[in-house]
């Protein structure tokens, strides 16, 4: 499928609204819950938001084929436009640019231009969180999580964070194997 | 209807039509059980093209589309995988199974006469992403037990009536 | 008045302006906010295109919308965070309103910011109130505050019923009705768990939004299901004493 073509599926695709500050306020609570809940560890934290994400990604991915109505993607390449053009684009209302693949077509970036989960954000200025923490770690759990329900093992990771002074915020992404389908029972 | 696990467990039943006959609990997981295997079993023997396609069973109508990655055969449409038994037709009623890409399958029993089966089927997928996947009490893979989807499903389906 | 301690126990992660409690007072309506001088003057860095809270409109966000998904899924993931740390039911629901009590005071802030500086009549067209809300001084109009603008701000609608205690044992108790809160959109409780009601998240805001006026206040939530709202819910304020006594001294004072 096209670019283009997922494009206007992620803009089509019919969704019910809720305020975006609520969301973004939400998120916040969460995040601050954690640094709290494990003492400003905040390695700890970056790993129960992927953590969080990955399970948030096992549900959402059913939503996402349920509303979205789209079919399985030919290729990685494929995919990587899925995700970006209307996974982000329905749940987030954004579109991450895909780029800097590498020749295997096994790994891409996603540099979002804006992030409403880190909206009026600044992170503690305590010398460490701007170093440490990743503030929209929750994000690479979603994709992990969405990507094993359809059979992909992916790692994902940021690299870029403009919470962290940084210019992008940027995102990696990368295939590890497609996983097989389980054999069918031999019994019966 | 039936929901059915990855794992070929019933998670999910339900009548929407009084007067049926009710089976025991074991026999509902027994087919379960069976349907999910025959329904693997279809799918890995869905023929490829070069070969003259094996005639299945009558009442078995599976699409001709495959992409068994592993053989050296081609095939008229890649990337499509295969689907697996998708209806099963007697005279009285009609199964259809939707599997979705993460391989949970939704089993619809209907009269043969009753049409569009894959509105309903899609609206039910709809209901399920947004009252069992949404529902922080419901835990993935184990029995459906969300008062909410029942509610919403049986007044979408009234609704229909 | 009650200091509400748990403002100091607060994480420092900002989201919106809540680290300018003074932003309720400005009169400059309609000029870049926030301060455009951090008071920290701030040991962070900054990315060179000046994508940071203080360069960017604090009401840029007012109109925009989210996928209800993702708020649903975020909201079921704090829920099944905080039942693996609890030990109960009431420990949940209080885990959950502890997370909505700093929604509450940032969002007072937003409130009265964008109350102060538009003109337009997105918050001033309640109906009890002609003027813009100003900081609440009685109880009544604080009341009104959450059950008009507060819930137009997160559920886009007014919630559905404000009543006051009937009982003369608890002049102190205040209900807040909505017939089917947002956040138990998605959500079956288990039979077992039947008293839960998730909208204890919102408790929090509501408690929040109380102590950030300085209206000390224990709030929570309560299954009301009806035949045709079965998630009816209904919010109990409770009111400290001091702030009952302090409505009496204001009332002889006569204001309002």
């Amino acid at each position: 499928m096209s670019a283009t073509k997922a494009s206007r599926i992620g803009e089509e695709t019919r969704i019910d609204k809720v305020n975006a500050e609520l969301v973004t306020l939400t998120y916040g609570t969460i995040v601050a819950q954690l640094c709290q809940d494990y003492d400003s560890d905040y390695q700890e934290v970056n790993k129960q938001l992927e953590k969080m994400g990955y399970n948030i990604g096992m549900r959402l991915i059913e939503d996402f084929l349920a509303k979205s109505g789209v079919g399985r993607c030919a290729n990685f390449r494929e995919t990587a436009d899925m995700i970006a053009k209307v996974g982000f684009k329905i749940f987030l209302n954004v579109a991450p640019t895909v780029t800097n693949w590498t020749s295997d077509n096994n790994q891409f970036s996603l540099i979002f231009d804006e992030n409403p989960l880190a909206d009026f954000v600044e992170l503690p200025d305590d010398g460490r969180a701007q170093d440490e923490l990743w503030f929209s770690n929750i994000l690479c759990g979603v994709l992990r999580g969405s990507l094993e329900m359809v059979q992909m093992q992916i790692e994902a990771h940021f690299v870029s964070d403009v919470l962290r002074g940084d210019d992008t915020t940027e995102m990696r992404v990368s295939l590890i194997r497609y996983i097989e389908d389980e054999m069918p029972p031999e019994e019966d | 209807m039936r929901i059915i696990n990855k794992a070929g467990g019933l998670i999910y039943q339900r009548e929407f039509q009084p007067g049926l006959r009710k089976l025991s609990t074991n026999d509902y997981l027994v087919l379960a059980g069976t349907f999910h295997g025959v329904h693997a079993i279809t799918r890995t023997i869905t023929p490829k093209l070069p070969l003259a396609p094996p005639s299945t069973s009558p009442a078995v109508s599976s699409p001709g589309n495959t992409a068994p990655a592993t053989s050296g055969y081609s095939y008229p449409n890649p990337g499509v995988p295969t689907s697996g038994l998708e209806f099963l037709e007697t005279d009285k009623f009609r199964l259809t199974c939707f599997q979705t890409l993460t391989g949970t399958k939704f089993l619809l029993f209907t009269d043969p006469l009753t049409g569009s089966v894959d509105t309903i089927m899609n609206k039910i997928y709809e209901l399920y992403a947004d009252y069992v996947m949404k529902n922080p009490f419901y835990q993935l893979e184990m029995p459906v037990r969300c008062e909410a989807f029942d509610r919403h499903l049986g007044a979408w389906l009234r609704g229909r009536t | 008045m009650a200091a509400p301690p748990r403002h100091v126990s607060m994480l420092s992660i900002s989201n919106s302006n809540a680290g300018t409690p003074q932003s309720a007072s400005s009169d400059k309506p309609q000029t870049p906010q926030p301060p455009s001088t951090p008071q920290q003057a701030s040991g962070l860095r900054v990315p060179s295109n000046r994508k940071t809270i203080y360069d960017r409109h604090l009401n840029r966000s007012r109109n925009a919308e989210l996928s209800r998904a993702s708020f649903a899924y975020l909201f079921a993931e704090m829920v099944t965070y905080a039942q693996r740390r609890v030990t109960g039911i009431q420990d949940l629901e209080k885990r959950l309103n502890e997370q909505g009590y700093p929604l509450g005071l940032r969002l007072l802030d937003l409130l009265f910011y964008r109350s102060t500086s538009t003109s337009s009549s997105a918050l001033s067209s309640s109906s009890t109130s002609s003027s813009p809300p100003n900081r609440p001084l009685r109880i009544l109009p604080l009341l009104h505050l959450i059950h008009g603008p507060l819930w137009r701000l997160l559920f886009q609608r007014s919630a559905d019923a404000l009543e006051h205690s009937v009982s003369p044992d608890t002049p102190n108790e205040y209900m807040i009705t909505d017939n089917d809160p947002l956040v138990n959109t998605y959500i079956s409780v288990p039979r077992e768990m039947n008293m839960l009601n998730c909208a204890a998240y919102i408790a929090g805001v509501i408690e929040g939004v109380c102590d950030g006026c300085g209206f000390e206040a224990k709030v929570s939530a309560h299954n009301q299901p009806t035949e045709m709202w079965p998630s009816r819910t209904v919010f109990l304020l409770r009111f400290g004493d001091s702030v009952m006594e302090r409505e009496k001294v204001l009332e002889r004072s006569g204001i309002k």
